[in-house]
Parts: structure tokens; sequence; C-alpha cells
């Protein structure tokens, strides 16, 4: 349905976005991982038609929409990182200007507003000023303004940011059920690994500007496949003993977390005794341990050396 | 570009108290200013001392009352005094037989007119006595009043279409000049919209609607000038049916207006083009707009701006032109003719500010 051919930005001589391919079928839930800075907004911003890309194409049902960007403006609603709304209008208000400027027939606004006020779960709310709203309650307004002209493609970029958890279920639920009972294609631009996980059939992890990683949840992790996580706890952490069990025969990563230390090694290698001799040669004991799956944090890690938030 | 409207019309009837404050304001402004200017030339306090201090205050009275433009009223000294030293009066006169003393705290241009005209009657009191010498003065100054009646040489001063020459009010001056200038600032924070919405991505979200960008830029730019316009005509409609001001021929007043809004809704889109947010927007156009007035003369009887760079930087901005046109068609009654040339200059400002204003808002990254 959309894709994006060898896509690139260069903002003066930096490079944004390098080269990037990627595809959205129909009703499908697509992710786009990175961390900040990534490229991930402008890469949206690009496919939203709002940057013209420096080299590369778009195509939405096989025709280019680079040089006609109106077609792909009709079939897409963007969510933007901040709240594009009139804090002094009400949210009933708000939406009604939305309808209008996406010339929503003046016969069905009405109707059209009150189902998107539903979807979001604020109907009761409709009448109250956006700048008394709370920031989970703004964050779903934005939301329903882009849905407002009934979108085919829906773009979220990072509609969770800074928002308290309820908030963020409630709108991971109305992205799951656009989704899922509406037929919305999504792609859904995030740093929070769980959300993707939990949202998208599919996952593209950027990092400085391009695709490091693709696919499904499952072709993700079975990149980790031959590798093991294991989290370990000891009676005392030193850097001494972290750079110990770095130099270790098949260890890859190793992090210091809240936790304790955070161990990614090959899978076949006997490291748990590894650790605790090498433990053990310090004085210091193994008081806790545990093996864990590789999820998509993990991957992300693997391919970029750091976590999604660094 | 009615839903663009609409939405700022929304957002002023929710908070419609900065319009109102303005509006507020241009009336204020004119009838605290305007009115203070007028009463300082038309009442001065006088007062003598002595035995004959009555006596005196009587002849000084009498013969300082004959000129118009000043109305000279006999005070108790201590009072008079008193009024100059509160400010409530700008001057008060000490008479005395053959002389008098200025009793003021500063030396304003209005004292300087009093002054001239107290000199003059004295002058003329001084030239009547030496003439008569021990003949009576009263006879000698009725002879020369029945004489002057006819008298051999007669001044007439016209314009140069034989029009009697019109006396300039500083009031309708100052009730122009704070009207324009205070709806300068309603304009530039309605044009300011347009960087607010782009500051917090409304604007990208209309780009990505049906809205054209001529529709959302004509959207603002058509609501600023309503709003301002609507100001305006408030501020006008007030003074000339419920304060009785004769602002003459009404139409070619609302017409230049028209002109002048459509004028600074430029200026402000130039500015918008230059700052970048809302608030560095707020920040120089406050700054700068209150300057205007000041370089433009509009607080001043006219020609009294002589330095040719300020008229220079005056003459870049709206305001002197729509001012140039409202009091010649006010005070003067000028036809069309005589306001073309203010009304071109007005909209020339208006095509190139934005022209320059909305490129370099497109070109901003």
């Amino acid at each position: 349905m959309l894709e994006t051919i060898n896509l690139s930005k260069n903002f003066k001589d930096k490079k944004v976005v390098d080269g990037i391919d990627m595809y959205l079928e129909q009703g499908e839930s697509v992710g786009l991982l990175g961390p900040n800075g990534a490229g991930k907004s402008t890469t949206i911003s690009m496919i939203s038609s709002l940057l013209k890309p420096t080299s590369g194409d778009i195509k939405l049902g096989g025709k280019s929409i680079v040089r006609n960007p109106s077609e792909i403006r009709d079939v897409i609603g963007v969510v933007p990182q901040e709240i594009a709304l009139y804090e002094e209008l009400s949210a009933y208000e708000n939406l009604k200007f939305f309808g209008e400027i996406y010339k929503v027939k003046k016969g069905v606004l009405e109707n059209r507003i009150q189902e998107v006020l539903e979807m979001v779960g604020l109907k009761e709310r409709q009448k109250e000023l956006i700048k008394t709203f709370s920031g989970g309650m703004k964050r779903r307004i934005n939301i329903a303004a882009a849905l407002m002209h009934k979108p085919q493609v829906l773009i979220l970029d990072e509609p969770t940011v800074g928002i308290d958890p309820q908030s963020r279920n409630r709108i991971l639920e109305t992205v799951r059920e656009l989704n899922e009972s509406h037929g919305t294609t999504v792609l859904y631009t995030s740093h929070y690994m769980e959300e993707v996980e939990q949202l998208c059939n599919r996952v593209y992890i950027m990092d400085h500007g391009k695709v490091i990683a693709s696919g499904s949840k499952t072709e993700l992790l079975s990149i980790l496949s031959s590798e093991l996580t294991v989290q370990v706890q000891l009676s005392e952490t030193s850097d001494h003993i972290i750079d110990t069990i770095r130099l270790l025969d098949h260890v890859r990563h190793v992090e210091e977390t809240n936790e304790g230390i955070r161990i990614i090694s090959k899978r076949d290698a006997n490291i748990l005794s590894a650790i605790v001799l090498a433990a053990e040669k310090e004085g210091i004991q193994v008081t806790h341990y545990q093996m864990e799956t590789p999820s998509l944090e993990d991957v992300f890690l693997h391919l970029t050396g750091k976590t999604l938030r660094d | 570009m009615f839903p663009v409207f609409k939405a700022q019309l929304r957002k002023d009837k929710r908070n419609p108290v900065t319009i109102i404050l303005f509006i507020v304001a241009s009336i204020a402004a004119t009838l605290i200013f305007g009115n203070s200017t007028i009463e300082s030339n038309t009442e001065v306090a006088i007062f003598s001392s002595g035995p004959s201090a009555k006596e005196i205050e009587n002849k000084w009275e009498n013969l300082l009352n004959k000129n118009e433009s000043s109305t000279f009223v006999i005070t108790e000294e201590d009072k008079a005094r008193e009024d100059v030293i509160e400010g409530r009066r700008d001057v008060a006169i000490h008479v005395m037989e053959n002389d008098y003393r200025l009793v003021t705290s500063s030396y304003m241009p209005q004292i300087l007119l009093v002054e001239q005209q107290v000199q003059e009657v004295f002058r003329k009191e001084a030239q009547l006595v030496a003439a008569a010498g021990n003949e009576n003065t009263d006879e000698l100054r009725s002879d020369i009043e029945e004489y002057m009646e006819d008298p051999p040489l007669q001044v007439q001063t016209q314009t140069l279409n034989e029009a009697d020459v019109s006396k300039h009010d500083m009031g309708i001056q100052l009730l122009f000049g704070f009207t324009l200038f205070i709806v300068m600032f309603t304009i530039g924070f309605k044009v300011n919209g347009i960087t607010a919405d782009k500051v917090n991505g409304i604007w990208n979200r209309m780009i990505l609607s049906s809205v054209s960008k001529t529709s959302m830029y004509s959207g603002h730019l058509c609501y600023s000038f309503c709003i301002g316009f609507f100001q305006t005509l408030i501020v006008f409609l007030i003074f000339k049916y419920v304060m009785g001001y004769d602002l003459g021929n009404f139409s070619m007043i609302l017409v230049i207006v028209a002109v002048y809004i459509v004028s600074m809704v430029s200026v402000a889109m130039l500015f918008t083009g230059i700052l970048r947010t809302p608030e560095q927007f707020n920040m120089v156009f406050s700054s700068v707009i209150p300057i205007i007035p000041i370089i433009s003369g509009v607080y001043m009887p006219p020609g009294t701006i002589s330095n040719v760079f300020l008229q220079f930087i005056a003459d870049l901005f709206p305001l002197t032109h729509a001012m140039d046109a409202v009091l010649h068609v006010a005070i003067h009654d000028a036809g069309w003719s005589d306001i073309t040339l203010p009304l071109v200059i007005m909209l020339l400002i208006g095509v190139v500010s934005m022209g320059v204003g909305i490129n370099m808002v497109e070109r901003r990254k």
C-alpha cells in the first residue's frame, strides 16, 4: 500500500535519514523503533509529505507521491509528537475545526465528532477547554483530531510521551482497536519497546538514520536465538568485576542495571559457572541469577550496542 | 479559509478581554490626553496683591479675556499658587498695575502660548497709556476700538483653493492617533497567531488537510483585518455618535482606516517573517510599535518633528500616511484626490511587506 524506496534526507551536510526502504501493507500495524535522534520523525514527516526527501521515492498504491502529495494527504492521518490543538478552545470545537479543514460534510460532521470522542473516551468532557485537560487527555484529543476524516493510514509519532500509565494504556487500546476493528493501517513510532511489542505486527529498527533491522517480532528475536541473557546480582559490584566479566569468553555485552549486571553471551557457553568463578576470584558472592528470554530491547542492544533510551 | 477564520473568531469569543481592553484604552487615552491639552490652553488663574488688588484684577481680567483663545479667571492668590504646586494648573499669573509675573513649575510649550497672549495685552496697554499721556486712557481705548471696527488695512488668510484656513484640532488628532496606534497591537497579536500555529504544530496539520496554503494565510490575515477594523469602527462610532466629535466625511475616514489596516496587517506579517517564535514577536513588536507614533509626531502639533532621518523612518510605517490622510479629511475637508498619495503609499507598504513577510515565513525551516 505504502512504501519508501531508498529514502534519504540531508539537513545541510548532515544526513538525517539514510536510504530507508520500508513498506506498509493495508490493515497492518508497523512499528518504527529507535532512540531519540534516530531519524524517525524526519522519516514520517517525509512519508506524510511535510518534508521533501533529498533523494529516494515514496509510493502509495504504486504511484509516487513526492511530486503530488495531495493523494497521500487524503489517505493519511498524522498524530504529531507535540499537542497540536487550540488550547483556548474546547475538545468539541477543536474537533469541529479539524473536521472542517478536512472538509468533512456538514451532515456527518456532528456524528463523526461524537464517534471519535467515543473512541478516545472523552465524550463526557467534550465541552471543556483543552487547557484544562491533563497531558494524557490532551494526547487523546490529539489522536482524535487525526481521525476526523477516517484516514486509511494512521501515522503516530511517539503519541505517549510524558503521560501517565492509564492514559498510555487507553491510547494503546484506541490504536489497537483502530487497527483491528476498523482496519486502519498504523505506523507507530516510539522509543518504548514494550508499546511496539504490544501493538505491531512488524517492526523497523532505526539508528543513525538507517534501518538496521526489520521484520516480525519472531524474526527479530531470532537474531538473538544464538544468545542468552543473564541477570546477575553480586554481593558487591565494582568496575573491576564488570571488566573481568566483559573479558570472559563468549560474552557479547555487559551492563550495570538497577537490578544488577546484565550479560548477553553465546547461548551454548557455560557462562554461569564462568561468572561464579570470576566472582569468587575477586572474593565476591553471586547472590542471585536469572536466565532471560531475549526481548526486542536485547535485539536493539545487540544491533546498536546501546539501549533505546540512551 | 473560513474554518481558519472561524477558529480565530471562536478563540476571541471565548476570551474577548483583550479586544475590549484595547477599545477602552483607545477611548480613555483620547479623553485623558485630548482633554488635558484643551483644558490647559483655555483656563488660566490670575490674582493680584496689595490694597488695590481687586481693582487691578478686574482691570486685567477684562483686558485679557478679550482674546478668545484662553479664559483668565480671578482666583485667590493662595489657591492659584497651590493649584500650580499641586499640578492642577500649569500656570497662574500675578498681575500688577503695569506688570505681571508668571507662576509656574515648569516651562512647557502651552505656557509659552499663554505668556505670548499676556505679553501682547500688557504691551498694548502700555502703548495706550503712553499715547494717552495726561488724557483719559479709557476714552482713547474706545476711540481706537471704534476705529478698528473698520480698519484701513484688512488681512484675510485663505488656503490655496481659497477656502478659509481651518483651525488645527489636537483633540481630533489624538483621537485618530491613539486609535490607530492601539489597533496596531490588536493586528500584531492576531497575525502572530500564524507563528503560534507553526510552533505548536497546528500549521503542519492544516498543511496535511484539504485546506490550501492560500486559505490558511487568508483565514488568519482576513481575521486580523476584520478584528482591527471592527475595533477602530467601534471607537470612531462612539466618538462620533456618543461624544459628538466631528470626524468629517465618515465614509472617507473608514476607507482610509481600511487601507491602513490592510497595510498594518502586512507590516505585522513582515515581523512574523523575521521573528521565529510568538514570544519573540510579542517582545519585539511591543517594543518597536510605541516608538512609531512618537517619531511620526502623532502626539504633537503638525511640524514638530523636523529631523529628516526620523521623518524617513516614520514614512516607512503606514501610521504617518494614515494620520496625514485622516487629518486632511477630518480637519481640512479634503477630497479623494488629496488623499490618493497617502493611500497609494500605504498600499505599497502593504504589498512589499506582505510579499517579503510571507516569503520569509515559507523559507523558514
